[in-house]
């Protein structure tokens, strides 16, 4: 089977600590339901990620070199 | 309107309604039928009630007092002898007819035959509906939508064995059957049941069939069953139902279906039964809030009758009233009502009653939506389906998409439009009957007083008049032909007057479709004579207008924010560059290009007399030092030092023209190259781009009117025509043409060959078929080319067409190709033209012929003219595209609507998030890098900001010369330790 998390077009999905969400959710002074939504059986999310959880999406950026996204899991 | 303070809206609930609450904002009930009586007075109790508001003026609402205008109307209500159906929830209806137990109403969230006994089954039941609740808090949570939370519960509750009864329920073990919903309002309960011709089945399956050919007797059958041999000869003779564990016996024994649907309507009545049982607790574990949707609601007891504000009957011409829709329906309604109360307390037949019932159910599911399918939509007396309240809010004229989100405005113009090479591009012509009707407020003040009086007295059809004055006491007085003089003395400071538009009013000006945010721009008003607007042709692009009759529409402005938003943010010069790719999409087009081709490819050189005609429109008055003087002391200044005086000083710029050579301009003068397409072009001119980005838009928006004057007053010096002969090539290239056209059929003949023979190689991942087609393409495609390239040879550089295919003004190579030497192939679908007849494509031609003529391949010029074979294939390449346009302006059209509505509330925040209106989060930073297409780079190769590049140029403005700035970036130190003596070689050091 294909691993699609390690094809270099996928960025980087990683799990967000309880302490590092409370400061991003602080930083845009949101809740968790604000984030954008990502399934949870989307394959480029880690494997232990459950619904609820916050995953952090570092992309390549032209632009910026590096951009940064936060999704939280749903379904 | 306004009589109260506006109130935030804190929330809105929606749910269903209680019947009580119908009745206790009923403003009367209605009984009768009849609206007026013979006086024209409205009927007591009628369909027009005076206690449900008033329409007609001079009458007194009965229920709040006013008059109207000022009463919004009120509602009244209808006792329906028999509960009916509400169409719009028949869905959830049947959701939970086939979810909850027919005997106690509760949920069935498990099949209670599934169990050992009744208090195992409930307790699993009672597991299933925590459950819901537990993904009911989650997606609460997770703010997903609810409505998919019950769906999914409800399919759990849903009955899992439709066919046979053996579903139970788990809390009091009542057997459950299948529900059959017949669109839109009728629910059958299906059991199943003995079959009536149970004997003739037996019979039929105990004859011998093929496989084993032995016939089943009737004592086997009960050996085999197990059921009293007598008893089976009864069974046989129809004389003795077999029970039900019998039947199934039968049915194993000899693999045969004894039983048959029996279809037992459930009443509305019935239904509103079933559903008041429904405990509270189960409605909340699914996601319904008891107090707020009780589900008995879905089965209307009481209508309400809307208000009659909301259903105006109208008086004709001849004094007849005519009613509107929903009142006839409402009659309906009532007449029905009536007629099933006289009938059922006459003790009609169940038969008559339930016919009525049933047209009760119709009128009142057409009064709500008169577009259901699988029911006729109720009529007018003409045959024009009625309007009810569905049809009312559906659609583009419905009250959501016609009324609220747009409507017709006033201050608005729409007329032909016609271009106007003498305007600039920020400017628009408006009529003067257009400019006399579209006004604009002054407040009058002591300053402006005499002008406003000015106005006043011109009337409102002389053109800089007014149509309207309005005294500080809020009086609004029509300025007319009569009164104008009179009123003109009387107005004062404090009064406020509408004066006609004038030259310099700012107007917003659109074109549909309104595609991208250019299509909306403003500009200001030149009030000219007749009757189109006149635009600049540089704005065409934008709008994407031409003047084939093309309409535009106009609005005047009414307030000073609006007018100075307009001016700031929309005017023409301030959407130069386009969001979509950040380059200018304003700029020369078509004879503009031309021009600056003409102007610049060749140089060519001007006298004074000619290079001031050239310039006369321009802000140049003075010629720079001439390029050349001749002996006899005339003075002569090129083409592009022409062009160079239109270039602001200090602009450097080198790229590729898109006629092929390098373009240098240094220090605003043009060095080399040619100006065209590339240069001074819309979409992304590089020229034009740079005085954009690098000077300001102001100097951009006069860089583009001076080009097009420019390019325009040389376009008329040279003259610029194209004719048939120019794509006329001499008969001995007609000849190489026709060569080069004639070795491809001999190429295409032996590939043909080949193929016959056999011997055709496939090329990897193609059938032998396909080869064939693609080398056939390919060799017809090179002798197009070859033809395109001979008749190309044989044009001279100044052949209009080639101007114009080289400048980027219009048309291409290919064009130039298939005008002079051949049209070349014609493809349906990109293949070659295979359609027509049976193995072949026009009756011209031999069964399976794959020659070029055979297959649409053009030989012609259009020049030549096609032959009619020819022509036919061309024709069915052209309706190709045409179809092709046609599905995809449908289809993208609509793809925009939905993009706009989903974007439509999106907005960047000033953490530089964007957001949409519930705080969502969409972008965590504008575009991924918080940057405006139009002030990056729009370049792929180089970085979208350039911060070296910038810093270079800050610093250059920032310091008087090299040497400065090399001091302060801490390049060269000053040196501190030098005497007097060293000053020769000091100053040697620096530039001066
Ligand atoms: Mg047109
Ligand atoms: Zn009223
Ligand atoms: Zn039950």
């Amino acid at each position: 089977m294909v691993d699609v998390s390690q094809h270099e077009l996928v960025p980087d999905h990683t799990l967000l600590g309880d302490g590092d969400l409370e400061e991003v959710l602080e930083e845009y002074n949101i809740e968790k339901t604000d984030l954008p939504k990502i399934k949870r059986t989307d394959p480029a999310l880690p494997d232990d990620a459950t619904i609820g959880d916050v995953v952090r999406i570092e992309r390549d950026s032209r632009t910026t070199d590096t951009a940064v996204v936060y999704r939280l899991v749903v379904e | 309107m306004s009589q109260h303070a506006p109130k935030e809206i804190h929330s809105l609930s929606f749910g269903l309604m209680d019947p009580e609450e119908y009745r206790e904002m009923s403003a009367t009930k209605v009984i009768t039928a009849d609206t007026y009586d013979d006086d024209g007075f409205p009927i007591d109790m009628g369909l027009m009630d005076p206690r449900l508001g008033v329409i007609d003026p001079g009458l007194e609402c009965k229920t709040c007092g006013k008059h109207s205008g000022s009463c919004n109307g009120h509602f009244g209500h209808i006792e329906l002898a028999a509960p009916v159906i509400h169409v719009g929830f028949n869905k959830l209806i049947r959701r939970l007819l086939r979810g909850t137990c027919r005997n106690c109403s509760r949920l069935t969230p498990v099949d209670g035959s599934k169990y050992a006994d009744l208090s195992e089954a409930s307790e699993a039941a009672d597991e299933k509906l925590r459950e819901f609740r537990g993904n009911l808090d989650e997606a609460r949570s997770l703010r997903q939508d609810l409505s998919d939370e019950l769906k999914s519960a409800m399919r759990t509750c849903r009955r899992s064995s439709s066919d046979t009864n053996e579903d139970k329920c788990p809390y009091c073990g009542e057997v459950q059957y299948d529900i059959k919903h017949e669109k839109p309002t009728t629910y059958y309960e299906v059991q199943r049941v003995l079959a009536s011709d149970y004997p003739e089945r037996i019979a039929q399956a105990m004859e011998p069939d093929e496989e084993d050919g032995e016939r089943v007797t009737p004592p086997e059958l009960a050996d085999e069953t197990g059921i009293d041999p007598g008893r089976v000869q009864e069974i046989l003779s129809g004389s003795f139902r077999p029970r039900e564990s019998d039947r199934e016996a039968i049915e194993d024994a000899l693999d045969v279906d004894l039983t048959e649907e029996d279809m037992n309507k459930l009443m509305p009545s019935d239904i509103r039964d079933w559903f008041e049982d429904i405990p509270d607790d189960d409605l909340e574990s699914i996601g319904v809030s008891a107090d707020k949707s009780r589900p008995e609601w879905m089965i209307l007891t009481v209508l309400p009758v809307p208000p009659v504000t909301a259903r105006p009957s109208i008086t004709l011409d001849n004094g007849q009233r005519s009613e509107d829709d929903l009142t006839h329906k409402l009659v309906d309604i009532i007449r029905i009502n009536q007629r099933f109360m006289e009938n059922r307390e006459a003790g009609a037949p169940q038969l008559i009653i339930e016919d009525l019932w049933e047209l009760l159910q119709y009128h009142v599911t057409t009064f709500m939506d008169n577009e259901i399918s699988g029911t006729p939509p109720a009529r007018h007396r003409s045959g024009r389906p009625l309007k009810t309240l569905s049809q009312r809010l559906k659609g583009k004229e419905g009250r959501f998409r016609g009324s609220l989100s747009g409507k017709r405005v006033n201050f608005s113009a729409r007329t032909v439009i016609s271009p106007d090479p003498t305007l600039s591009l920020n400017e628009v012509g408006v009529p003067d009957r257009v400019a006399s009707e579209m006004t604009q407020t002054m407040n009058v003040n002591e300053r402006n007083l005499d002008e406003a009086r000015r106005y006043v007295a011109n009337g409102p059809e002389t053109h800089p008049g007014a149509n309207y004055v309005r005294r500080p006491d809020g009086r609004r007085l029509k300025v007319t032909e009569k009164n104008c003089e009179e009123l003109a003395e009387k107005v004062e400071a404090g009064w406020e007057v509408s004066r006609h538009l004038i030259d310099g009013d700012i107007i917003i000006f659109n074109r549909q479709p309104s595609l991208h945010r250019m299509s909306i721009m403003a500009h200001e008003v030149v009030v000219m004579p007749y009757k189109t607007f006149r635009l600049n042709t540089t704005v065409c692009p934008p709008y994407n207008a031409d003047f084939d009759g093309d309409e535009m529409n106009m609005h005047a402005l009414q307030n000073e924010e609006a007018r100075a938003e307009a001016r700031v943010l929309m005017r023409v010069q301030e959407q130069m560059l386009s969001p979509r790719f950040g380059e200018n999409i304003l700029g020369a087009i078509q004879d503009h290009v031309t021009a600056t081709y003409l102007l610049t490819n060749t140089n060519p050189e001007f006298n004074e007399t000619q290079s001031l005609d050239l310039l006369r429109t321009t802000r140049i008055d003075e010629l720079p030092d001439p390029d050349r003087v001749d002996d006899d002391g005339t003075e002569y200044w090129t083409g592009r030092k022409l062009f160079s005086e239109l270039l602001p000083d200090g602009l450097d710029l080198e790229f590729t023209s898109s006629a092929g050579d390098t373009v240098l301009i240094e220090d605003g003068q043009l060095l080399q190259g040619t100006i065209d397409e590339d240069a001074v072009g819309a979409f992304g001119g590089e020229v034009v781009d740079t005085i954009a980005k690098q000077f300001s838009k102001t100097r951009a928006r006069i860089f583009i009117n001076e080009v097009s004057s420019l390019a325009i007053r040389t376009i008329m010096h040279f003259g610029f025509s194209i004719s048939i002969d120019d794509e006329s090539i001499p008969p001995e290239a007609q000849e190489q043409v026709d060569e080069a056209i004639d070795g491809a059929y001999d190429r295409v003949q032996e590939l043909i060959e080949t193929y016959e023979r056999g011997e055709l190689e496939s090329l990897p991942g193609r059938t032998v078929d396909e080869t064939l087609e693609m080398k056939i393409m390919q060799a017809l495609g090179k002798a197009r080319d070859s033809a395109g390239d001979i008749a190309e040879d044989h044009f001279a550089d100044d052949n209009p067409a080639v101007v114009m295919a080289e400048s980027g003004a219009r048309g291409s190579m290919l064009n130039l190709t298939q005008m002079a030497g051949c049209v070349g192939q014609q493809a349906v679908r990109g293949e070659r033209i295979n359609r027509g007849y049976e193995d072949r494509t026009l009756s011209h031609f031999e069964p399976n012929d794959l020659s070029a003529e055979a297959h649409g391949f053009v030989e012609h010029s259009y020049r030549e003219g096609l032959d009619p074979k020819e022509f036919f294939f061309h024709a069915m390449g052209g309706r190709e595209g045409l179809v092709d346009t046609a599905v995809r302006t449908s289809k993208s059209g609509y793809l925009q609507r939905r993009l706009i509505n989903a974007l439509s509330e999106l907005e960047t925040q000033y953490d530089g998030t964007v957001r949409d209106t519930s705080d969502t989060v969409v972008q965590f930073e504008f575009g991924e890098d918080g940057t405006s297409p139009v002030e990056v780079s729009s370049s792929q190769e180089k970085a979208a900001v350039d911060v070296e590049e910038i810093t270079n140029r800050v610093l250059d403005e920032e310091f008087a010369d090299e040497n400065e700035k090399a001091e302060f970036l801490g390049e060269r130190a000053e040196p501190t330790n030098l005497s007097e003596h060293a000053d020769d070689w000091w100053m040697a050091q620096s530039d001066d």
